[in-house]
C-alpha cells in the first residue's frame, strides 16, 4: 500500500506470498494462501476479517510461533531486509519481546498469575545485560506511569489479579513497549474490554504510537476499532488478502465485495434503527478442499461465471489492491461499486415485517423494586475482620418490564449486574426483596415445586452457546433436553427436533451432530431452539450475538427478531454490545453498579440521553468511520467495584458533570413526562 | 492469613479429636472386657486388676475419654502394656526412622518424577514421552512390597552391594545411609511414577495456557519458559499430592519396614495390633494422623507461598 515512492522505500516488514498450513485429522488446512502485504515504518496497518480468515496466523508467523501442525509452505516476510521465515531460532528470539513485541488480547489470561509485575517485566529485559535490576525496575515504573496506572511504584510489585481488567490491559501495553520494539503488534487490543475501557485503550495506543514513534500492527474483527486507530486497512477472508489500502478509501470506497458487505453488516454504520439487519449469507470455504477461482464467489452477491474458475488477479486500486475479477481486467464492471447507500447484500431471510410493539399488549414481565445482595464474607470472618455489612448489591431496586412482543435491552458493562438480573428473574439466583411478576403472578416468593410448571413458559439464552451445550449430547438430544426435563409426554421427539431445527433453519443433517462440530452461527440456533422448545412466552437472553462474527450475528437477530413476530414473544436481552441493541430494542434499560440509571424508548435514548454514562456509552463506541474519530475520551476509569459503593451517585468517580452534590445524595428515580425513567441530579435533558 | 491459620488450627483439632475418639472406642467395640483382650486370655485375675486399675477402667467411659484426651495433651500417650514404659517415649524413638525413610523415599521421588513429567510434557508423544508413560504406569502398578523384595533379592542377596536388613549402627550415618537407600527405593518407585504422570498431565494443560505463548513472545529462553513460568504453575496441583503421599506413607511404610526389618512407626503399630497392645496402637495412630495433619498444612501454606491468588483468600 505504498503512498509514494518516499514511503515505499521505507518498508518496515515485508511479507511476500505468505501460505501456511495446517495439519489436521479432517486433512491440510490451507490457513494461508499467499498473503501479501506491506507495513511501512511509523504507520499503523490494520489486519481485519472474521474468524477463520488466517490473521491471527499471519501474526503468529511473524513471531515465529505458530503451533507445531503448522507449516510454511512459501513466501517470505523481511523484517527490515531480513527473511524471519530463514532465521535461526536463536536469532529469532533475539527479535522477539526486543524488535518486536505484541499486546495480546485478553489480558485476564495472557499475563502469568503467579508472578508480580516487576518480576515479568525484568525478564522480559533479560537480554539488557549491561541494565542492573534497579534500572530495570525504574523503567518498569516508568513504562507503567506513562500507560495510565496510578501509584506504578507500588503497583509494580503487585500481580495481574491484583489489576482490574482495563488496568491490566495497559500494564500489558507497558511490558510490550518495555524495550522500545521497532514493530509492535497488537491481537485483538480491546475485544475483551468493556466499551468504555476501549475508548480509552484505542486512545492510549494511538498516543504512544506517536511518542514512541513506533510501526503498529492491529489485528481485529472490530471495524470501528480498526477505522479509529489504523492508516491502512488489510481485509482478509478465508486465508487471503482480498483488498488493501488507505483507511478512508476502505471505509468510503471499497472495492472488493467481500470489504463491501462487511462494511454493510456492520450494526453501528446503519443510520437508523432496521427492521431486519443485512448478513451475508453461507459460511467460509473448507479449507481443506482444493480452491479454485475465487474465494468468495459462493457468498458474494456478484458473483459471475469466471469467478469460479480463475482466481482474480490482484488489481490496482487507489491506495491498494483488490482481488476482484470486477475491479479490473476484462470481466470489470464500470459501474461497480454502487454508491455506498445501495445495499449490496440481502437483508437476511424473508419473512414478516417486524411491527411496533403493541403499547396496550399485557406485560409479560413486571419487575420491581429487585435487590440481590450476595455475601462477601462467611459470618465467623466478618466477625472477626470488623467487617459490618458483609454484603454487596449485585442489583439495586430494580424496576423493569417487559410487553408482550417487545424486546427491552438491558444494557451494561462487566459488573453492572445485568447477568445477575436475568438470573434472579428465573429465580436461579435468590433476590433478598422486591417482585417479579410473570404474566401478573408473583413468582419470587413461588416455592419451586410450584415454579417449576411456569419454567416452561420462561426460557433462557446462555451466553456462551457452545459451553452451554453439554458435549457428550447430539443436537438432537440437545433440543429436546427441555422436553425432557419437564417430563412432556405424549409428544414425537424426533419430529419435535426436527420442528424447532426447522425454525431456527438448521439443516436435518445438523441433527445428529455433536456441540464440537458446530460453528458459532449453529451453536447460536441451536440455543434458540433450545430456547423456544417448550412455547415459552418470554426469553432472557444472555449476549445472544457474543462471540458471533459481524456476517453471522445479523441471522441470528433476524431469526429472532422473525420468532417474535409469529409468537408474541417478549425478549430480555441482555448485552453490552450497543449498536446490536439499538437494532432489536423497542427500550432500552441502561444499568450500572447494579442500579438502572436510564430507562426509556430505545431510539429515544440513542438520540437524546439523559444520564452522563448513558452518553458515555453511546459516544464510546467506535465507529466504522475513519472521519469520526473521536479526539478525546469522554469518560475515563472503570466500574468500581461493589465493595466501595459511592454515598452518593454511583457514577460520581467517571462523571465529567459531576457537582457537590452527586457527591453526597443518591440520586433518585424520577419519571419524565414520556415515560423515560433516569437517576440523575443534573439530567442532558 | 492469621485467620486462615486459625480455622485450619481448629479444624486440625476437631480432626484429631475425632480420630482419638475412633481409638478410643477401639477398646470397646471389640467384644470383652478390655483388660483381658490387652492382657490375653491367659492373665491372672490379679494382673487383670492391676491392668483395670492402671488404665483407669474402672471409672466410667467418658471420664477414660477425658483421662485420655487430658494426658494426650500433656504428652502421656500411656504405658506399653509389656514393658511399662511410655508410649511417647517409644514413638520418639522410632518415629526418627520412619520419617528419615518416607523423606528419602519420597525425595528421590520427587527429584526424578517432576523433571521426567515436564521433559515428557515439552515433548509430547515422542518417543521419551511414550517410555515414560509406560514405564510411569508399570511403576505404579507394581505393588511396594513386591519392590522390596525384588530390591532385596538382587542388590543385597544377589550382588551384596547393599545391607539387607536393619537401620544401621546409631551414631553412624554413613551406615544409617546405605540401610535407607534399598526401603527408601522401595516406597519411592511407585512416586516416580504417579509424579511423572502428575505434572505432565499439569504441564501439557499449563504450556497450552495464553500467558506460555506470551513469555515465548517476548523472546525469554526456552528453560525459562518451561521451568521458570509453565513449572511454577504446574506444580501447585503436583504439591498438595506431596503432601498428602508423605502423609499417608508415615503410616503405610509398614511392608518396607517389615522386610528390611527397620525399626519404625508403620512396624510398631503392626506389631502392637498383633500383640493386642492397645495403647501403642493408639499412641502410633494418633501421631500418625497429627503428622499427616501438620505435613497437609504444610502443604498448602507452601502453595499459598507461591501462587499469590492463593495467599489473597486465606
Amino acid at each position: 500500500m505504498p503512498k509514494d515512492a518516499q514511503t515505499a522505500q521505507d518498508t518496515l516488514l515485508d511479507i511476500r506470498d505468505l501460505s501456511v498450513e495446517f495439519r489436521t485429522p479432517r486433512g491440510r488446512v490451507k490457513a494461508l494462501r499467499n498473503v501479501s502485504f506491506e507495513v511501512p515504518r511509523r504507520r499503523i496497518v490494520g489486519v481485519v476479517g472474521e474468524s477463520g480468515s488466517g490473521k491471527s496466523t499471519v501474526l503468529w508467523a511473524i513471531l515465529g510461533l505458530l503451533s507445531g501442525n503448522a507449516r510454511v509452505s512459501s513466501g517470505r516476510i523481511d523484517f527490515e531486509g531480513r527473511d524471519m521465515l530463514r532465521m535461526s531460532e536463536d536469532e529469532l528470539r533475539a527479535a522477539r519481546g526486543e524488535e518486536v513485541s505484541v499486546v495480546f488480547q485478553d489480558p485476564m489470561t495472557s499475563q502469568i498469575p503467579v508472578l508480580s509485575y516487576a518480576r515479568q517485566m525484568r525478564d522480559i529485559l533479560y537480554r539488557r545485560e549491561k541494565m542492573s535490576d534497579r534500572e530495570k525496575r525504574r523503567r518498569g515504573i516508568g513504562m507503567l506511569e506513562r500507560v495510565g496506572i496510578p501509584d506504578p511504584e507500588s503497583r509494580l510489585d503487585q500481580f495481574p489479579h491484583q489489576f482490574s481488567g482495563g488496568m491490566r490491559q495497559r500494564a500489558g501495553i507497558a511490558m510490550a513497549l518495555l524495550t522500545e520494539p521497532k514493530l509492535l503488534l497488537a491481537d485483538e487490543p480491546t475485544t475483551a474490554l468493556d466499551v468504555t475501557m476501549e475508548a480509552q485503550i484505542i486512545h492510549l495506543l494511538q498516543e504512544l504510537q506517536a511518542e514512541f514513534e513506533a510501526t503498529v500492527v492491529v489485528v481485529s474483527h472490530n471495524l470501528g476499532l480498526i477505522a479509529e486507530l489504523c492508516d491502512d486497512v488489510v481485509v482478509m477472508y478465508a486465508g487471503e488478502v482480498v483488498e488493501t489500502g488507505d483507511v478512508h478509501d476502505i471505509f468510503h470506497d471499497p472495492q472488493h465485495p467481500y470489504t463491501r458487505a462487511l462494511l454493510e453488516c456492520d450494526p453501528a454504520r446503519l443510520p437508523e434503527r432496521s427492521a431486519k439487519l443485512p448478513v451475508i449469507p453461507g459460511d467460509i470455504p473448507d479449507l481443506t478442499r482444493r480452491l479454485g477461482g475465487c474465494i468468495f464467489a459462493d457468498r458474494c452477491p456478484r458473483v459471475m461465471e469466471v469467478c469460479r474458475t480463475d482466481t482474480p488477479p490482484d488489481q490496482p486500486t487507489a491506495s491498494g489492491v483488490a482481488r476482484c475479477h470486477l475491479v479490473g481486467g476484462p470481466h470489470a464492471d464500470p459501474d461497480w461499486p454502487p454508491p455506498l447507500d445501495v445495499l449490496t447484500v440481502r437483508t437476511g431471510e424473508g419473512g414478516p415485517r417486524r411491527a411496533a410493539p403493541d403499547q396496550h399488549a399485557a406485560p409479560v414481565l413486571e419487575v420491581e423494586e429487585l435487590n440481590v445482595r450476595f455475601r462477601t464474607a462467611g459470618a465467623l470472618p466478618a466477625l472477626v475482620r470488623r467487617i459490618e455489612d458483609p454484603f454487596v448489591d449485585a442489583v439495586l431496586d430494580v424496576s423493569l418490564g417487559v410487553r408482550q412482543g417487545e424486546t427491552v435491552g438491558l444494557v451494561g458493562e462487566s459488573g453492572s449486574g445485568k447477568t445477575t438480573l436475568g438470573r434472579a428473574v428465573l429465580k436461579l439466583v435468590e433476590a433478598q426483596a422486591g417482585s417479579v411478576r410473570f404474566e401478573g403472578q408473583e413468582i419470587r416468593t413461588l416455592p419451586e415445586a410450584r415454579f417449576k410448571p411456569l419454567r416452561r413458559d420462561m426460557a433462557m439464552m446462555f451466553q456462551d452457546p457452545v459451553g452451554s451445550l453439554s458435549p457428550r449430547k447430539s443436537v438432537r438430544a440437545l433440543i429436546t433436553e427441555p422436553l425432557q426435563i419437564h417430563g412432556v409426554r405424549g409428544v414425537d421427539f424426533d419430529a419435535e427436533a426436527e420442528r424447532l431445527a426447522g425454525l431456527v433453519r438448521l439443516p436435518k443433517a445438523f441433527l445428529s451432530r455433536y456441540p464440537h462440530e458446530l460453528s458459532g452461527g449453529q451453536a447460536r440456533r441451536v440455543g434458540v431452539a433450545r430456547a423456544l422448545a417448550l412455547n415459552p412466552r418470554l426469553i432472557i437472553a444472555d449476549e445472544p450475538t457474543a462471540g458471533l462474527d459481524v456476517s453471522v450475528q445479523g441471522e441470528i437477530l433476524n431469526l429472532m427478531a422473525e420468532l417474535q413476530a409469529e409468537h408474541g414473544l417478549g425478549y430480555l436481552v441482555i448485552t453490552h454490545n450497543l449498536p446490536v441493541v439499538r437494532h432489536i430494542a423497542d427500550r432500552l434499560a441502561i444499568m450500572y453498579l447494579g442500579r438502572i440509571v436510564e430507562q426509556g424508548d430505545a431510539e429515544e435514548i440513542f438520540a437524546q440521553p439523559a444520564h452522563p454514562y448513558t452518553e458515555a456509552l453511546v459516544r464510546g463506541v467506535p465507529q466504522p468511520d475513519p472521519d469520526r474519530r473521536r479526539t478525546h475520551v469522554s469518560i475515563s476509569g472503570e466500574v468500581p467495584s461493589l465493595m466501595n459503593r459511592p454515598k452518593g451517585c454511583d457514577f460520581v468517580a467517571r462523571c465529567p458533570y459531576a457537582q457537590e452534590r452527586c457527591r453526597i445524595e443518591k440520586p433518585e428515580h424520577r419519571v419524565q413526562p414520556d415515560g423515560r425513567v433516569h437517576a440523575c441530579h443534573f439530567p442532558l435533558r | 492469613m492469621a485467620f486462615y491459620l486459625a480455622k485450619r488450627l481448629g479444624l486440625s483439632a476437631a480432626v484429631i479429636l475425632l480420630v482419638v475418639l475412633v481409638l478410643f472406642s477401639l477398646l470397646y467395640l471389640i467384644p470383652g472386657d478390655p483388660a483381658t483382650i490387652a492382657l490375653g486370655p491367659r492373665a491372672t485375675p490379679e494382673a487383670v486388676a492391676r491392668y483395670a486399675e492402671k488404665m483407669h477402667l474402672d471409672e466410667p467411659v467418658w471420664a477414660q475419654f477425658l483421662i485420655y484426651v487430658g494426658n494426650a495433651l500433656t504428652g502421656d500417650l500411656g504405658v506399653d502394656v509389656f514393658s511399662d514404659r511410655p508410649v511417647a517415649e517409644i514413638i520418639g524413638e522410632r518415629l526418627g526412622f520412619t520419617l528419615a525413610l518416607v523423606s528419602a523415599g519420597l525425595g528421590w521421588a520427587v527429584l526424578l518424577g517432576v523433571p521426567l513429567g515436564c521433559l515428557a510434557a515439552v515433548r509430547p508423544n515422542t518417543v521419551f514421552d511414550r517410555i515414560t508413560g509406560v514405564l510411569s504406569v508399570g511403576t505404579i502398578a507394581v505393588p511396594s512390597f513386591l519392590v522390596s523384595i525384588w530390591a532385596l533379592l538382587i542388590f543385597a542377596v544377589g550382588l551384596g552391594w547393599l545391607p539387607a536388613i536393619g537401620a544401621g549402627e546409631p551414631g553412624d550415618l554413613g551406615d544409617q545411609i546405605s540401610h535407607l537407600i534399598l526401603p527408601a527405593f522401595a516406597i519411592g518407585l511407585s512416586w516416580v511414577g504417579y509424579l511423572a504422570r502428575m505434572v505432565r498431565a499439569s504441564m501439557l494443560e499449563v504450556m497450552g495456557e495464553n500467558y506460555i505463548r506470551s513469555a515465548r513472545a517476548f523472546g525469554l529462553r526456552p528453560n525459562k519458559v518451561v521451568f521458570g513460568y509453565a513449572l511454577r504453575v504446574a506444580i501447585l496441583p503436583t504439591i498438595t499430592l506431596i503432601g498428602m503421599g508423605f502423609g499417608g506413607l508415615i503410616s503405610s511404610t509398614v511392608f518396607a519396614e517389615i522386610i528390611f526389618a527397620r525399626p519404625g512407626l508403620g512396624k510398631m503399630i503392626f506389631d502392637a495390633v498383633m500383640a493386642r497392645n492397645f495403647p501403642i496402637v493408639q499412641g502410633g495412630v494418633l501421631v500418625a494422623t497429627g503428622l499427616y495433619i501438620v505435613v497437609v498444612l504444610i502443604s498448602d501454606l507452601v502453595i499459598a507461598w507461591l501462587d499469590p491468588r492463593v495467599r489473597e483468600s486465606l
